[in-house]
């Protein structure tokens, strides 16, 4: 059991609170080369992603690692999450795990 | 004392056939102890939970997360660390964002096996197992994993975890509230009470108790004037109403409780009164 080093539910908005720290997000994929992905976060903003990608990316792509700045994150681990992903959905959920239920995630 | 629905989930699942004397006799131990509580199926939860989560009678009794005793729970999260390095087992880690656990998966038919070949590090899973604390370290002794083919089930798992979470705490709360309200509603129905029972006796000693002891003492002290007293027929209500400027059904009922203690009397009629002389 270790629970010291979690990464926080992110979109766009919430990326600024965890400057430093580790985060997790789900972008959809504008553009991607060899160091570096842009996308667009659930809530419509636009996210750097550096480190090394995947060979291929799916539409959307789920990345954890620690945020650079209020628009960047430096990936670690990265999952493709494939061409139909409810972004809506998750973006609430991001809200939800840095609002009221915070305490069950960090 | 054990219902079979505590009692047989648990023995379904209780790591396959070569420690059965051993869990046996922890669910024993821990069904024995859970047996005030209710049971709960398969409880998604977050690793975070699982960790805060408190352990109250030593290694064998229950884990309660949120007031409620788990036994089974449904997590996902990425795999790491995945050690097949004993046949019987498979050994690894699950992250879900929110910590890291410790899982274990028995491998005794060919399926789990072949379940477990398909379990790579990096790979985002939906795991079901049984929460178990081991040499003082919580683990999962896991008995269904499987990829996630579609990662809105991710995000689902996540807000499963909120819902059944604020559903539990609402329930304890509603209970709460529930106690709360009926405790107002007794305090209610005893203050109600005490507004049509005792206030009226209470203002019967107070506001109207006063007024009415003004009200007798004023009728009183009317029939007792020389010119009343001289009067054979006594007094008619209309009169006293009309002199002490006393509504009549008013009147009536203090005139009532007066004859009623004996301090005046009916004459000719029941609306003639006259004082009693002592």
């Amino acid at each position: 059991m270790d629970t010291s080093s979690p990464s926080a539910f992110v979109n766009g908005a919430l990326l600024r609170r965890y400057i430093g720290q580790k985060v997790r997000t789900v972008v959809q994929v504008i553009g991607s080369d060899m160091g570096s992905v842009v996308g667009k976060s659930t809530d419509d903003l636009q996210i750097f992603v550096k480190g090394s990608p995947p060979a291929s990316t799916t539409t959307y792509l789920e990345v954890i690692g620690i945020a650079e700045s209020e628009n960047s994150i430096r990936a670690e681990t990265w999952t493709n999450f494939g061409i139909s992903f409810d972004a809506l959905n998750y973006n609430e959920l991001c809200k939800l795990a840095n609002g009221e239920f915070k305490h069950l995630f960090i | 004392m054990f219902s079979n629905s505590q009692f047989e989930p648990n023995s379904a699942f209780s790591g396959g056939g070569f420690m059965s004397s051993q869990p046996s006799q922890a669910y024993e131990t821990s069904s024995s102890t859970a047996k005030s509580r209710d049971f709960q199926g398969l409880v998604p939860v977050t690793v975070k939970q699982i960790a805060e989560a408190s352990q109250s009678g030593g290694e064998k009794s229950g884990i309660v997360i949120n007031g409620i005793e788990l036994t089974n729970v449904s997590l996902v999260g990425l795999v790491c660390d995945k050690d097949v390095s004993k046949v019987t087992e498979v050994r690894f880690t699950l992250d879900d964002g929110t910590g890291r656990i410790d899982c274990k998966r028995w491998v005794n038919e060919s399926f789990d096996a072949r379940e477990m070949e398909s379990v790579l590090d990096g790979a985002y899973v939906r795991l079901n197992g049984h929460l178990k604390t081991f040499q003082g370290k919580k683990q999962l002794l896991v008995f269904s994993v499987r990829p996630i083919t579609d990662f809105n089930e991710v995000t689902f798992h996540y807000i499963e975890c909120i819902h059944f979470y604020s559903k539990n705490s609402e329930s304890q709360l509603g209970q709460q509230v529930g106690d709360v309200t009926q405790s107002h509603m007794v305090n209610s129905s005893v203050t109600t009470n005490q507004t049509t029972t005792l206030n009226p006796v209470m203002s019967s000693q107070n506001n109207d108790g006063n007024g009415r002891k003004n009200l007798d003492d004023m009728i009183l002290d009317y029939l007792k004037q020389p010119a009343c007293t001289e009067r054979q027929q006594g007094i008619h209500l209309d009169e006293i109403a009309q002199q002490l400027k006393i509504p009549k059904n008013k009147l009536e009922g203090v005139i009532q409780s007066l004859e009623g203690d004996g301090l005046i009397y009916s004459t000719i009629d029941e609306y003639h009164f006259k004082h009693v002389e002592l």
